[in-house]
């Protein structure tokens, strides 16, 4: 008995999936755990290996396919089983096209691909009804030859003709006349689809998750990198048309010129605010941006990050660091670890210290390793640290476990570890989820201060900038020295100004008598 | 300029090029004596002489056959049919002597012919003499289709037709012989082959029609402006060969088209103007093309019926309106 695979939760906070590709084609065996497509979420291409063993009967989602959980990607089952039913049940575009010819596929299918598929058969469906027609006409226009009655049949068969008419015209979706006959989904014999006929509805989205746009309204997102989920389609079927377009766009084309909007009333129509760089080029002509469509990730960041900053009340303590003591720390760390094992030996990065000397901070000061609910402070007894980690197409936050009870060494290899495979693409999710506290150091950039945005559900982040060689007061005396200025974002709602800085303190005592990093 | 008729116009240009040229002869039914079925050729055979101006038996397989021969040894025929209707009596001396004999003579032999005649639905002629030949011809590779819609390209496209080294079928109508327009005079005034006029410009809509059916275009064209609507109209002129590119730079403008003509839905030149559309300018289009056609029915004599099985401008007021989802 075939079953409709449906995409399942690859990663917690997942909503939907892009098939990034198949590894199995249709009609090839499939065991159990056997991997069936690579997945790109939100966080990372997961694997999707199957729980059933079968032959893969029907790719419904191909690759490049955006699909929400839940919904079919394809159908498992015996080699040369009927699938017609359970494609069309299952709403799929592809499979119901896949199904033509057999007459029962789908019984409602407001999809887009059977539409497409449909074309040509709705078209021919129409001729033989319409040929009929033409006969009897043909007889009625005979009978009007030879009977004075038949003047008035043929001028009746005028109300048969017109709708024969109308079938004629591809007056596709009129929606006026009820479009019957119009669209040409309607001509596989599909009874009254009524979501097919015109009417505005919320987004375009069919069930494969395929957008309905005409294609002029492609091209035009194409170049203006215009995202149609969601925007609302008057066309048959919900077709997004051109002027779906124009009305989804207004409101962002007043938001980006308010100086327009600002004018008075009475202004003269042409004037307009002077561009402040008039392209060298063609005057009055923009260049057109370089459109680069949004990854899962990007998604995910700007969805994440939107989210935090808008939700969760920011504030930001700066301290500057002396930073001596820990730079001969390190020194000599690496200095003994080349004498002892010689070229290739590991090198540990402030990074990794500060990494530690956060672990152990937060163990002294837990209300900032704590995290807000609406019901409670959660204060962790884990100390997970979550490192900043920039990759190809935007940051991951791979997660140090227990960075508290490990030594620095292991803290290096494991972040080393981590970070190569953040930018693979190969991290497993749990390995991302879960931190208790966030670090995110730009100091290898020359950066020497910023603030982080909070990595929500985390209390804090602690931004690091570079150790930078400046002139410090030792004593009496002015001398070379190291300073390390880091900035830490609070969520207010858990953590206190005076909570914030007590950490920091904690923080900079350690990071300035830097042995606890190494015994503790 | 002169303001003439159309047919004042086809005779113009036959008889300017019959002077320039004493190779060129005018054959066909009641062409001399009888000065032309439809007075197109009057006053030729005076002009002209009954050498030149040849009336002919009811055997238009014999004539055309006749003419194609005249042409391969030299002369320049206009071979005139009373309807392009009674071209089917001589349709395989056109399909495979005029449109095959280059070709299979390896560019040897050129067959220098015009075919001409009116076009598609007149009066009440009934379901015989009412087609729209130029999509059986069309089709064909080796021939030359034109439909001009007003005198001034009926003259300018009939010598170029004329002066063509290969067959022309030259596709007049009925309904537009007495329209008036301005013409040029000037005898060397032609208009190409291939070459789109866009007669209405606008924003919303594009239509492409020809012949007969430009007249109707711009008749809806009227109506959809008093609905605030701005219809741009193309008058493809010559058929084979087809000016798409005037056709695809109006579609980037309007992102709709409607494609207006004689002739039934299925297949013949509408639907290829449709293919090129989609193909070309795919990504241009808010809507599918439709097609304004005559109904898929032979033409009903009666005269209610006949005006409803022609396109009319309410139809292609209708279409235009439904690409527009409107």
């Amino acid at each position: 008995m075939a079953k409709v695979l449906d995409l399942p939760k690859l990663s917690p906070t997942m909503e939907e999936g892009q098939i990034a590709k198949w590894h199995k084609n249709e009609g090839d065996a499939v065991g159990v755990d056997d991997l069936l497509a690579e997945v790109e979420t939100d966080k990372a291409t997961m694997e999707y290996r199957s729980f059933d063993k079968g032959t893969l009967l029907k790719i419904l989602a191909p690759a490049g396919a955006v699909v929400r959980l839940g919904e079919p990607v394809a159908i498992l089952g015996s080699p040369g089983e009927d699938i017609s039913g359970l494609a069309g049940g299952a709403g799929a575009g592809a499979a119901a096209g896949a199904a033509k010819g057999e007459g029962k596929a789908a019984p409602a299918a407001p999809v887009e691909q059977p539409a497409q598929g449909a074309e040509g058969k709705g078209e021919q469906a129409g001729e033989p009804a319409q040929g009929a027609e033409a006969k009897g006409n043909q007889a009625a226009l005979q009978a009007q030859g030879t009977e004075a009655k038949g003047n008035q049949a043929a001028l009746q068969a005028q109300g048969t003709e017109a709708k024969g008419n109308q079938a004629a015209l591809p007056a596709q979706g009129t929606g006026a006349k009820g479009g019957q006959a119009a669209e040409p989904a309607q001509g596989d014999g599909a009874e009254g689809s009524p979501d097919e006929e015109g009417g505005a509805q919320q987004g375009s989205v069919g069930p494969t998750g395929r957008i309905k746009a005409s294609p002029y309204v492609r091209k035009t997102a194409r170049d203006q990198g215009l995202d149609l989920t969601g925007v609302a389609g008057s066309g048959p079927g919900g077709r997004i048309i051109a002027r779906d377009l124009a009305n989804a766009a207004a409101p962002a084309a007043r938001a980006a010129s308010p100086a327009a909007t600002a004018q008075a009333p009475g202004s003269a129509p042409a004037a307009r605010a002077p561009s402040p760089t008039p392209s060298p080029s063609a005057p009055g002509v923009l260049a057109e941006p370089e459109v680069r469509p949004l990854s899962m990730m990007r998604k995910a960041i700007a969805r994440r990050l939107t989210e935090s900053k808008q939700t969760v009340p920011h504030f930001y303590l700066t301290i500057d660091v002396d930073a001596d003591a820990l730079h001969t720390l390190r020194e000599q760390i690496n200095a003994d670890a080349l004498a002892a094992l010689g070229e290739g030996a590991p090198k540990v990065s402030f990074n990794d210290l500060i990494v530690k000397a956060c672990a152990i901070g937060l163990r002294r000061v837990p209300e900032c390793n704590a995290q807000f609910t609406s019901d409670a402070l959660l204060i962790h007894r884990r100390v997970d640290i979550s490192v900043a980690v920039s990759v190809a197409e935007g940051l991951m936050t791979p997660v140090v476990r227990d960075a508290d009870t490990k030594s620095v060494l292991q803290i290096s290899a494991e972040v080393r570890d981590l970070a190569g495979r953040a930018k693979a693409k190969k991290l497993r999710p749990e390995e991302m989820q879960n931190g208790t506290f966030s670090i995110s150091n730009l100091g290898m950039f020359g950066i020497d201060e910023f603030a982080a945005v909070i990595n929500p559900p985390e209390g804090a982040i602690l931004a690091v900038g570079q150790v930078r060689r400046e002139p410090v007061i030792k004593g009496d005396a002015v001398v070379p020295g190291r300073k390390l200025a880091m900035t830490l974002s609070c969520d207010h709602r858990v953590i206190d100004g005076a909570v914030g800085a007590t950490f920091l303190r904690a923080l900079r005592q350690i990071l300035e008598h830097p042995t606890q990093i190494l015994v503790q | 300029m002169s303001v003439m008729r159309y047919r004042e116009a086809v005779r113009a240009a036959m008889t300017e090029e019959m002077e320039r040229d004493d190779r060129v002869y005018l054959i066909g039914e009641e062409v001399g004596h009888y000065q032309g079925a439809y007075k197109v050729t009057e006053g030729m055979l005076d002009k002209f002489g009954e050498k030149r101006v040849i009336d002919t038996p009811i055997t238009e397989s014999g004539f055309t056959g006749i003419s194609i021969g005249a042409a391969m040894v030299g002369l320049r025929p206009i071979v005139e049919y009373m309807t392009w209707n009674f071209s089917a009596v001589a349709f395989d001396q056109i399909l495979n002597n005029a449109a095959k004999l280059r070709q299979m003579s390896g560019g040897q032999v050129h067959v220098p012919i015009v075919f001409r005649a009116p076009n598609g639905s007149a009066k009440q002629v009934g379901s015989q003499h009412s087609h729209s030949m130029e999509h059986f011809y069309a089709h064909v590779p080796g021939l030359k289709v034109v439909a001009p819609a007003f005198p001034a390209d009926a003259k300018g496209l009939l010598k170029t037709a004329i002066r063509d080294d290969d067959p022309v079928l030259f596709m007049e109508s009925e309904t537009l012989y007495g329209i008036k327009g301005e013409v040029s005079d000037d005898p060397e005034l032609m208009v190409p082959f291939g070459v789109a006029n866009v007669v209405r410009e606008g924003t919303d809509v594009t239509i492409v029609s020809w012949s007969r059916m430009v007249h109707v275009s711009l008749e809806a064209a009227a109506a959809l402006e008093n609905e605030g609507i701005s219809a741009e109209v193309i008058d493809v002129r010559s058929l084979r060969p087809l000016d798409e590119e005037t056709i695809v730079r109006s579609v980037q403008k309007t992102h709709r088209a409607v494609v207006a003509y004689e002739g039934w839905p299925y297949g013949g030149v509408g639907a290829e103007i449709v293919d090129r559309i989609q193909r070309l300018a795919f990504d241009e289009l808010d809507a599918p093309v439709l097609r304004v056609t005559t109904l898929d029915y032979p033409m009903p004599y009666n005269a209610r019926l006949e005006a409803f099985v022609i396109p009319q401008s309410p139809r292609v007021v209708t279409a235009a309106k439904s690409v527009l989802y409107r």
